[in-house]
């Protein structure tokens, strides 16, 4: 029996822009169907790990694998399997929210018609008078929604957050985290880089510390406590001590 | 709906794209209608030849009919010469506009006649026409900078880069889609008015097809220009500087410094110049001997050398024959004069392959017929004409034949063809 490919695999990555080496032997494997966070300090190589992720820039040796497929050397056919939510969700202002939604979901080779699109609204949580506003006046949670809802109708089995909770009021953030565990229950496998440790341990499966471009610290959830939040923010600020020093 | 169907409602949902393609448009149009009017009126102008001319013979005929006197007839005889526009000459009036394309001449001396235009109008010979090749070469690069010169950048500025390039059509894909979007419009905007104007006046379509593909051409060069301005990742503000001062050093400073600097380089007197040394010999002939004259005369033209001699009495073959060496007395001034404006338009045909506004107005006014070549192909065909002009009235001068009413009609006409 083949195994099937895992969704997100990086293994023993290497990657230096000019003399500075940015990612340092990082290994992560996200399985399907888990949320794993994944913090660090400024500098600590969060963000070249989704780029890396996203085939915007290739390793300079060790493996990086999405669904099986190399990003570096098959961008599209990766990206085919990534829905990605940068920090700032920005969208087209002029369109209404219906219009960027088919806009995003034409580029990512899929048609939804617009009922389809519109339950995924309804199931991201946005207001049915947003459907077709024109974004200039959205909120970033209500541009978030937009977002979260072309990851849900697109259907991939990787789903990639930067930041997704800066700047959201707790009450957007609690809606975001309760799409994502929705996701995650479809078996999307999600990979979320953030510095909100509480916003991570109230979603994560398991939540990896990143330093100088590798992992120092993996705690997976465990009990119906689920993580030590305090013992973790302990750890979190060794991290940082660390990579400050 | 096809990602280019979403592209093209993305762009034209743009206040500012949609506005610059409509502009564009209505630029090219007015051009052409422009142009079309323009070409309209100087056809118009040729055809009301013949009655004019029927006009102006009839008003002396009789009275020549009554002396009977060809040198009479021959010095208040105006002959007309007309160069018809080209079916392209409407896209590109060139040098129409600033040079005659009706020229009456006399078969007095040539040369005092065949530059009287040569003088340009200096408003007109400034900005040229507004004209298709203006709005094609001066206006349409400004409007391919509006749409091309942020694709990256404004995507960039807007946070929309990385959520735009994580998706499996949205990368180098994306771009290509839209510049060539937005190529093809500028395209269509500027060659689907054209090809319409061009059918309407009988362009041939080999000809219509050569521009439409020059227009790609030259609309392709702007776009590669602004790509290449944008691969350095600056600012949109930044591109767009760039850009504009692209725009004014390849379309005004260059090609301006280029004329000086061939004119510079390639001396040549003025046509009027010419007129003037032609007009000194022949009044000099008032104030030498008549016989020296015709021994001139007849030494280059020995076939009239038989003649009947002069008279103490005037006679037209004497005051003919000085017209005739005053021309012959500038000759190789002219020969000198056209060699060195065939040489400036070699060396302004060479400087269309580097800058390519120049070159696509050469390739332009060439196949509309209305450039310098044309020019000097028209002035040829007047020379011949004139030739013949004075071979017709020396036949009678130089033999002493009567001149009557019906000899008008048996006078060479212009052949516009040759």
């Amino acid at each position: 029996m083949i195994e099937p490919a895992l969704p997100i695999l990086i293994e023993d990555v290497f990657l230096a822009y000019g003399d500075h080496p940015v990612l340092n032997a990082l290994s992560l494997n996200v399985a399907a169907g888990t949320v794993t966070a994944l913090l660090g300090g400024n500098g600590a190589g969060k963000s070249t790990t989704l780029s890396t992720l996203l085939g915007f820039v290739r390793a300079d040796a060790g493996r990086v694998a999405i669904c099986g497929i190399d990003p570096g050397s098959q961008p599209e056919a990766a990206r085919r399997n990534i829905a990605y939510l940068p920090e700032n969700v920005a969208l087209y202002e002029h369109l209404t929210a219906v219009e960027n939604a088919r806009y995003l979901l034409a580029l990512s080779g899929d048609t939804q018609d617009r009922a389809a699109i519109t339950d995924a609204f309804a199931a991201a949580g946005l207001q049915e008078r947003a459907w077709d506003q024109r974004l200039g006046a959205f909120s970033k949670g209500m541009r978030q929604k937009v977002a979260i809802a072309v990851a849900l109708l697109r259907e991939v089995p990787v789903l990639l957050l930067d930041e997704p909770t800066s700047g959201l009021d707790p009450r957007a953030t609690a809606d975001f985290n309760a799409l994502v565990l929705a996701v995650r229950e479809r078996g999307t496998a999600v990979l979320m880089v953030t510095h909100d440790l509480l916003s991570a341990a109230d979603i994560a499966d398991r939540i990896c510390f990143l330093e100088a471009g590798r992992i120092v610290e993996d705690v997976t959830a465990d009990g119906p406590d689920r993580f030590d939040v305090r013992a973790l923010h302990a750890r979190f600020a060794v991290s940082a001590e660390r990579l400050a020093a | 709906m096809t990602l280019w169907m979403h592209e093209l409602r993305l762009l034209m949902r743009q206040r500012l794209a949609a506005t610059a393609l409509a502009l564009l448009a209505a630029l090219t149009i007015a051009a052409l209608v422009a142009g079309m009017a323009e070409v309209a009126r100087q056809r118009a102008a040729i055809a009301a030849i013949p009655a004019a001319q029927n006009e102006d013979i009839g008003a002396i005929a009789a009275w020549v009919d009554k002396e009977k006197d060809a040198g009479s007839a021959a010095y208040y005889s105006f002959h007309p010469t007309w160069d018809a526009p080209s079916p392209l000459a409407f896209a590109a009036l060139g040098m129409r506009d600033v040079s005659p394309y009706i020229l009456r001449v006399r078969a007095l001396g040539l040369e005092a006649q065949i530059y009287d235009g040569d003088t340009f109008n200096p408003e007109m010979a400034l900005p040229g026409r507004f004209d298709f090749a203006f709005v094609l070469v001066f206006l349409a690069p400004l409007f391919v900078i509006a749409l091309c010169h942020d694709l990256n950048s404004s995507e960039r500025e807007a946070g929309r880069w990385r959520t735009l390039a994580a998706l499996p059509n949205g990368g180098a894909a994306l771009w290509r889609r839209r510049v060539l979007l937005r190529l093809a419009l500028l395209w269509s905007v500027i060659c689907m008015p054209f090809a319409v104007a061009a059918a309407l006046s009988g362009a041939g379509f080999a000809a219509i097809l050569t521009i439409l593909l020059l227009v790609a051409g030259y609309l392709l060069f702007w776009v590669v220009l602004c790509a290449l301005v944008e691969r350095l990742g600056w600012s949109s503000t930044a591109n767009a500087a760039t850009t504009a001062a692209l725009w004014l050093m390849l379309v005004l400073i260059l090609p301006t410094l280029g004329h000086v600097a061939i004119n510079r380089a390639i001396a040549i007197d003025q046509g009027a110049e010419i007129a003037l040394a032609q007009r000194e010999t022949v009044n000099r002939a008032w104030d030498i001997p008549r016989e020296d004259t015709m021994k001139a005369f007849y030494a280059r033209h020995p076939q009239w050398a038989d003649s009947s001699p002069l008279t103490s009495a005037f006679h037209y073959k004497w005051y003919f024959a000085f017209h005739q060496v005053g021309d012959e007395s500038v000759a190789g001034k002219v020969r000198v004069y056209r060699q060195g404006l065939e040489a400036r338009d070699r060396a302004a045909h060479g400087l269309g392959w580097l800058l390519p506004s120049v070159g696509v107005q050469s390739v332009l006014t060439g196949m509309a017929r209305t450039d310098l070549s044309a020019q000097l192909a028209y002035r040829d065909r007047i020379r011949d004409y004139h030739r013949q002009l004075r071979e017709f009235y020396y036949g009678y001068m130089f033999r002493d034949r009567p001149f009557g009413k019906a000899d008008f009609k048996r006078a060479p006409m212009f052949d516009a063809k040759t």
